[in-house]
């Protein structure tokens, strides 16, 4: 590089320039970078909305409008399972009216009671000795 | 007896009794595990070989892991060594983690450390193998040590010495919450799992229209009229936790399950019976045990805590909480996350 060559802001000058650089350039390439700056943010905070919007777009279609409470199925336990809550093409869920689980006290294998002030013990063992 | 065929090609499979649910849409087994019994509900029908194959897969590795009934588990392992550091399984790490997330949670009411206080009391087996005749007088009670003594931190236990882990509140919801994603991952994208263990329900899947029928009740077979309850559950869990079974008799004295940690003894409050609902069995599980060791405490509990539930007193009155249905056949509802597992935890 040449010792005696001015190096405006660390770019060297094109050869046609050389000679015109002059107190308007730097003032000219400051606004431009600024025009530039300018530009950047808008498109920066542009794409910021964007993928926001699309994020929430995705999370709308992803979690059910309606909460839980309203007979939407959630999955049972933490981790969902694979291709759980996606019904495959052409599935449709079943109509079922009649209880197919009760939910009791736990898993009574005996259960006592007083008849006329004796205890009586019986077993009820829905499935006792199979295990 | 008829028998589920071709379930792993096993002898496991002759232990799934079909059960009759009047439903040609759904298909539904049933066997004995983890010293209660086990129900698969499919739908479609085909769905039941493989849902019942993954059921028997976690259920019976849940036993070995975590029963405090047979001699060969790993918490009877633990228990035997009369406390200090452990290096658990992943499966019993999280067992004992939901444990005392959930005494965390309920403040102390589901204390996973009663173990010795239920054995105090003469529940030191399988219930199947308590006697059923009076036995002498229990143990002088012994109230728990506190969960607040236990420390886990990832698969290292530390526990203090003299302490036994009892995971009655919370391992059957564990258990169901495992048999539906097990079962969810080998039955593919399309249908829904529904798993009962013991009366703890989880679902998975895709309920059928409406959500599953089930039936709310104090007694296994339902028939304890005015107080069950038929509603449909279309995700998440229910769990009921009741006095009114798992009753022996030691000295003259009617004993139950539910162990009031501070004292010792078989809770006694106004409530004998509680249903919960929430997104995992585990939590519906925790949420029903603390309610009844809670007593005139519960419905505040329950109600700061946001849970559906419904509890019936022993005079019969039922109390319902947190948007449970009055009606039959509505949809339970179900508050989203979980207290007691990892993934939920604030």
């Amino acid at each position: 590089m040449d010792a005696d060559h001015d190096d405006p802001g660390g770019r060297l000058p094109l050869a046609e320039f050389e000679n015109s650089y002059s107190a308007e350039r730097p003032v000219a390439r400051r606004d431009g970078i600024r025009h530039a700056r300018r530009m950047s943010n808008w498109t920066a905070a542009a794409l910021i909305v964007g993928t926001g919007a699309a994020a929430v777009a995705l999370a709308h279609q992803a979690v059910p409008a309606a909460p839980p409470a309203t007979g939407t199925a959630v999955s049972a336990a933490g981790a969902a399972p694979p291709g759980a809550g996606a019904a495959a093409p052409g599935t449709a869920a079943p109509q079922v009216g009649h209880s197919v689980a009760t939910t009791s006290g736990s898993g009574v294998t005996t259960t006592t009671r007083t008849v006329n002030g004796k205890t009586v013990v019986t077993r009820i063992a829905p499935a006792r000795g199979d295990d | 007896m008829a028998t589920v065929t071709g379930v792993s090609g096993s002898a496991a499979a002759a232990l799934w009794r079909p059960v009759p649910t009047g439903e040609d849409a759904v298909a539904a087994a049933e066997r004995a595990a983890l010293g209660t019994s086990a129900r698969v509900v499919v739908w479609p029908p085909g769905n039941l070989k493989a849902a019942c194959a993954a059921a028997d897969e976690v259920l019976g590795v849940l036993d070995r892991q975590a029963s405090r009934f047979r001699w060969d588990s790993e918490l009877s392992a633990v228990h035997r060594s009369g406390g200090g550091l452990f290096l658990l399984s992943d499966g019993l790490a999280e067992a004992v983690g939901v444990a005392l997330a959930a005494a965390r949670w309920t403040r102390g009411l589901a204390d996973p450390t009663v173990g010795g206080a239920l054995i105090g009391l003469g529940y030191d087996r399988d219930f199947a193998a308590i006697s059923p005749e009076p036995g002498g007088p229990p143990d002088e009670p012994v109230p728990a040590p506190g969960w607040y003594r236990v420390r886990l931190d990832g698969p290292l236990l530390r526990l203090p010495a003299g302490t036994q882990l009892d995971l009655g509140a919370t391992a059957k919801g564990v258990g169901a919450d495992r048999a539906v994603r097990a079962a969810m991952a080998v039955a593919g994208p399309s249908g829904g799992v529904l798993v009962s263990l013991g009366g703890d329900i989880a679902v998975g899947g895709i309920a059928p229209l409406g959500g599953w029928p089930v039936t709310v009740a104090e007694r296994p077979d339902g028939n304890d009229a005015p107080g069950s309850q038929l509603l449909r559950l279309t995700g998440g869990a229910v769990a009921t936790s009741s006095v009114t079974c798992r009753r022996w008799r030691r000295g003259g004295r009617e004993l139950h399950h539910i162990v009031d940690p501070r004292t010792g003894l078989p809770a006694d409050g106004p409530w004998r019976t509680v249903s919960a609902a929430a997104q995992t069995c585990a939590d519906a599980n925790a949420a029903a045990t603390a309610a009844i060791v809670a007593g005139t405490r519960a419905e505040g509990w329950l109600a700061a805590a946001g849970v559906p539930a419904r509890l019936v007193g022993h005079d019969g009155q039922v109390r319902r909480l947190g948007g449970w249905p009055a009606a039959d056949g509505q949809p339970l509802p179900v508050t989203r996350g979980s207290h007691v597992y990892a993934w939920g935890r604030r």
